[in-house]
């Protein structure tokens, strides 16, 4: 995969991840079935970045973890957000949007 | 979840380095599994199920490595976060906690402070004498002050001093060095007329300038080629000071010209701030050897010119080793320099003493002079006094260790519940050292400023006038220094205490009343109790025999009335006066000061005391060598000298008006000297031959009692001749004021000063002010030990009433049952001083045996003391003991009073 599309995808990497622990603590397996589902597939997101994402997000203390048992009884790591996280949420949420709508109008006088 | 079995070991963070791997492993295997699983679901078989799993997933074994790393420096951040928290809470709980007890906070940062602050203005003292190099010294660990060891009378004396004529030797004929210079401070005069001022001027080589990183701040440095004898130029480089305060900081100070002794010298640069070469005092100016010593008229008296004479000694030399070269094989190749130099002035003076007796030698040594071979006993009193600061400082933090440990003992029930509660016991223990740091901490900003208020006093008093001028006394080095000492302090008295305090046991510390188990744990008080006393009977041990020696110095009969003394010197500028009207002039000056209120008695003098010393070859019938029997120095003077100076005549008679140039030769001679030169014989009426044994006779027609000139502890052999028959043209005078010297100094100087020819000026010195630089290593010692010695004692005693008075609270109870039992006021306070007593004696013991296997140490800087001297050791004793009565006292008293019926009741 090249570099640049690494960037990309990580930022945007990152709102996704945020954006699926909205709905309460996920494991990794979770979170990516959950992106996977949501965006029908159009986004091809590598997992080995997915968890890499999640380490670091917790490192920075966006998330946090917690060993607990999943639902078909197995031992699994659940991530879930911090305030800090939800703040980071609005935050890169509003930055997209606006870069998005920055896109947009561009495109559209084009 | 709760209700899951092993749940908590489950969820404990794995904090190891392979803990981090395996909760990395398994939290991707719960993802593999789970996504094999749903592939599976999706109808793939198990092996088409992985290969897409691992597709989906990337490089397994990078992103394993990368998770682990992330998750790594997050747990290091996270501990890092933690102990900072638990620092800052430790931090405040402490700060909390000194806040409610103000008073025990102040006594601890003051205590601490005393400490810390005698400390750190020693510090400031030792290191400037030996450790500090000079400012802007390049290359200090390779600079070198030389010095030359000489053997006379079987005795070896190192000298740092030498003159020009082997500097120029050594120069030549060493390979060693790269740089060399000689350089010396001169009180030459400044300026013209009325404002004329000696002021220290730094006299070196061109050398100087390449020894220091230093740039003129305007203008340039002189050269080789201006200091070239005989007469180089006449140039200075003056210093930033004298800049600043003469011209204003102004740039056109450049050219103008400069009185300086008796010449003129152009100014051609300005050296940056604080510089003064080697010199340890400020200076105003440097200047090239050459112009000076030319100028001095040293090029035209003698036989031969300075630089050519090898029988002139006024200089050290200083030079910087080359890299390559070790300092033993620098010291080879410059003793070989010198050894040959030596055999040269051999050859120019065959009367000097033979090489093989001599046995010459040169030493490399340390730049500071305090640290080299030849200290003086100021820098040895001051190492001394470090050394009982630093036991100032030990009694200080036992004071505090004793006052924490009576709190954490007072604590040890809100101590034992928290223990109780929870917090894990090393924590607790980080709490409470915590605590002591703190305190430590402002005991250290108490001690910075007790340091920069009472250095600049201390500074005075140790080292008089030689490092009053640099600058300022809290510095980088004493921050370092107080950062450490007070470090030192805190853990010192915090960790016992502490460490008491955790280890207490919980169950019996939450049971007990406020009263039991104190007693058999305030056995660490006691132990410090009796250090401390032991360390306070070491510094008044040492204060007693520093005062003696002081006494005994002052007592000491010198052979002349130093208080009422004052000598009047003269410097000659821009004058030339031949040998008949120097001693018109001098003669004059002792007619006016016969004839001014404020003067008693006055006299020609050649020599002052301490000062300098003239010597002759003698000849007397029946001896062989003189100069063997020992040194014979000589005074000359007028018939009122004897009176001026209060030296007695002890047979036979002083000078008359009759012993003039013509009349028959006369002396009077010293006691020890007509001892030795004629011992069970009569002096008076013997003839000597003064310089040449083909000399007529000068007849002894005088005994005077023996004098102290050289060093206050060793009489003199002393002689005196008449001035109308030795030297009448050189020489100043003596005055003996009416009341102390140094009120009249000022009136005599401004009477006298208007006989002056042209720019030359008179001096008036304080006989006084000659010896104090020579008494100042007892003074200094008294007062110094004295002013630790008292406060070590205060602190002890400090200490001592606190451990009693809280003890007598402790024991309440009991003593309201001793009350009730018909106990008198009289068996209470006996019970209770006695106890203090059974304290401090072994402590007295204790630091008697000290100070008396430590005497032999100090002896050497004493003066007719024994550093066993039963008077001090007695009263030392006395002192203590009594302190130790008057510290329990209070609290005794206050024990007998205590209302037995509420005694009984309260517990």
């Amino acid at each position: 995969m090249a570099s640049s599309d690494l960037d990309l995808l990580q930022g945007t990497l990152d709102l996704l991840i945020l954006k699926a622990l909205t709905w309460g603590p996920k494991h990794g397996y979770g979170v990516a079935s959950w992106v996977r589902d949501t965006t029908d597939d159009t986004l091809n997101v590598e997992e080995g970045a997915l968890y890499t994402a999640l380490h670091r997000m917790e490192q920075r203390g966006w998330l946090e973890a917690e060993w607990g048992v999943s639902e078909n009884n197995r031992r699994a790591k659940f991530y879930q957000l911090t305030t800090q996280g939800r703040k980071q949420l609005r935050l890169q949420t509003a930055r997209w949007t606006e870069y998005a709508g920055a896109v947009f109008k561009v495109l559209r006088t084009a | 979840m709760a209700r899951i079995p092993g749940l908590r070991r489950l969820m404990r963070v794995e904090r190891g380095s392979a803990g981090i791997a395996r909760a990395v492993d398994d939290e991707l295997r719960f993802h593999f599994e789970m996504t094999v699983r749903e592939l599976m679901n999706s109808g793939m078989n198990p092996d088409e199920a992985r290969r897409e799993a691992e597709r989906r997933f990337g490089d397994v074994q990078r992103t394993r490595r990368r998770l682990a790393e992330i998750d790594r420096a997050r747990i290091d951040q996270q501990r890092r976060a933690e102990w900072w928290s638990g620092f800052a809470q430790d931090l405040r709980y402490a700060l909390r906690g000194l806040r409610l007890k103000p008073g025990f906070a102040i006594g601890v940062v003051a205590t601490l402070g005393l400490g810390i602050g005698a400390n750190a203005a020693m510090f400031s003292i030792v290191d400037r004498l030996l450790f500090r190099p000079p400012s802007y010294l390049n290359a200090p660990d390779r600079a070198a002050r030389f010095y030359f060891g000489r053997t006379f009378r079987g005795k070896e004396n190192i000298q740092s001093y030498t003159g020009y004529r082997p500097f120029l030797d050594v120069r030549e004929n060493t390979t060693s060095f790269d740089a060399m210079t000689p350089f010396y401070v001169n009180k030459l005069a400044i300026g013209l007329g009325e404002a004329t001022k000696e002021m220290n001027v730094a006299v070196s080589g061109a050398d100087l300038w390449r020894m220091f990183d230093v740039k003129p701040v305007i203008g340039r440095f002189f050269t080789a080629a201006e200091d070239t004898p005989p007469d180089g130029t006449p140039v200075a480089v003056i210093s930033y000071g004298f800049w600043q305060t003469q011209f204003a900081g102004r740039n056109d100070a450049l050219g103008e010209k400069i009185d300086i002794g008796p010449q003129k010298y152009t100014i051609i640069g300005v050296a940056p701030k604080d510089f003064t070469g080697f010199s340890p005092e400020q200076v105003i100016a440097f200047i090239p050897i050459s112009p000076q010593m030319a100028a001095g008229g040293w090029g035209t008296r003698g036989r031969q010119k300075w630089y050519a004479t090898y029988g002139m000694t006024w200089l050290e030399v200083f030079a910087r080793r080359k890299p390559t070269v070790t300092r033993e094989a620098a010291e080879a190749d410059l003793t070989r320099a010198y050894q040959l130099s030596y055999k040269k002035s051999l050859v120019d003076n065959p009367g000097r003493q033979p090489f093989d007796i001599t046995r010459p030698r040169a030493i490399v040594g340390p730049i500071l002079h305090d640290a080299g071979p030849n200290k003086g006993s100021d820098a040895k009193v001051a190492t001394w006094l470090a050394g009982v600061t630093a036991i100032v400082l030990l009694i200080a933090c036992a004071n505090v260790a004793n006052l924490l440990l009576a709190r954490a003992l007072r604590r040890r029930r809100e101590i034992a519940l928290r223990v109780a509660l929870g917090i894990s016991r090393s924590r607790l223990l980080m709490q409470l050292v915590t605590e002591s740091l703190v305190l430590a901490f402002f005991g250290g900003l108490a001690g910075l400023a007790i340091a920069q208020w009472g250095g600049g006093a201390m500074r005075a008093v140790l080292l008089g006038d030689t490092l009053t001028g640099s600058s300022a006394i809290v510095d980088v080095r004493l921050i370092v220094a107080v950062a450490i000492l007070a470090t030192a302090a805190g853990l010192l008295s915090g960790f016992a205490p502490a460490f008491t305090a955790v280890r207490a046991d919980v169950a019996s510390a939450l049971k007990a009343g406020s009263r039991e188990g104190v007693m058999q744990r305030s056995r660490l008080r006691r132990v410090l109790l009796v250090a401390q006393a032991a360390l306070s009977v070491v510094l008044l041990v040492g204060a007693g025999l520093f005062v003696r020696s002081l006494m005994n110095v002052r007592n000491v009969r010198l052979g002349y009335d130093a208080d009422r003394i004052a000598w009047v010197g003269l410097d000659m500028r821009g004058v030339k006066l031949d040998t008949i009207q120097n001693a018109q002039l001098r003669d004059q000056l002792l007619a006016t000061s016969r004839t001014l209120p404020g003067v008693e008695h006055a006299s020609r003098g050649l020599t002052v005391p301490f000062w300098m010393t003239w010597d002759l070859d003698l000849y007397v019938a029946g001896i062989d060598s003189v100069s063997k029997l020992g040194d014979f120095t000589l005074q000359a003077g007028n018939p009122e000298f004897f009176s001026t100076m209060g030296t007695r005549i002890v047979r036979g008679r002083g000078f008359s008006t009759t012993d003039v140039s013509n009349a028959p030769l006369v002396m009077v001679v010293g006691e020890s000297m007509a001892k030795k030169l004629w011992p069970n014989e009569d002096a008076l009426g013997k003839c000597v031959r003064v310089n040449e044994d083909t000399m007529p006779c000068t007849t002894v027609v005088g005994i005077a009692e023996d004098v102290r000139r050289g060093s206050i502890s060793e009489t003199e052999m002393h002689y005196y001749l008449p001035i109308a028959q030795f030297h009448p043209q050189d020489g100043g005078v003596f005055v003996r004021t009416r009341g102390p010297a140094e009120s009249q100094v000022e009136a005599v100087r401004r009477s006298l000063q208007k006989l002056m020819p042209g720019a030359s000026y008179v001096t008036v010195t304080p006989m006084s002010a000659i010896i104090a630089p020579v008494v100042r290593s007892w003074r200094l010692g008294a007062i110094m030990f004295a002013i630790f010695g008292a406060l070590a004692l205060v602190l002890a005693a400090i200490g001592l009433y606190s451990v009693i008075a809280y003890n007598v609270t402790q024991r309440t109870h009991e003593m309201g049952v001793r009350v009730a039992l018909g106990a008198q006021v009289r068996d209470v306070v006996s019970l209770i001083v006695r106890e203090g007593l059974r304290v401090v004696l072994p402590g007295v013991l204790l630091g008697s045996l000290i100070a008396l296997a430590a005497g032999r140490w100090v002896a050497p800087l004493l003066f007719e003391v024994s550093p066993k001297d039963p008077p001090v050791l007695i009263a030392v004793v006395v002192t203590l003991t009594l302190t130790a009565i008057v510290a329990s006292l209070a609290p005794a008293l206050r024990a007998a009073r205590v209302d037995p019926n509420e005694a009984l009741r309260a517990d």
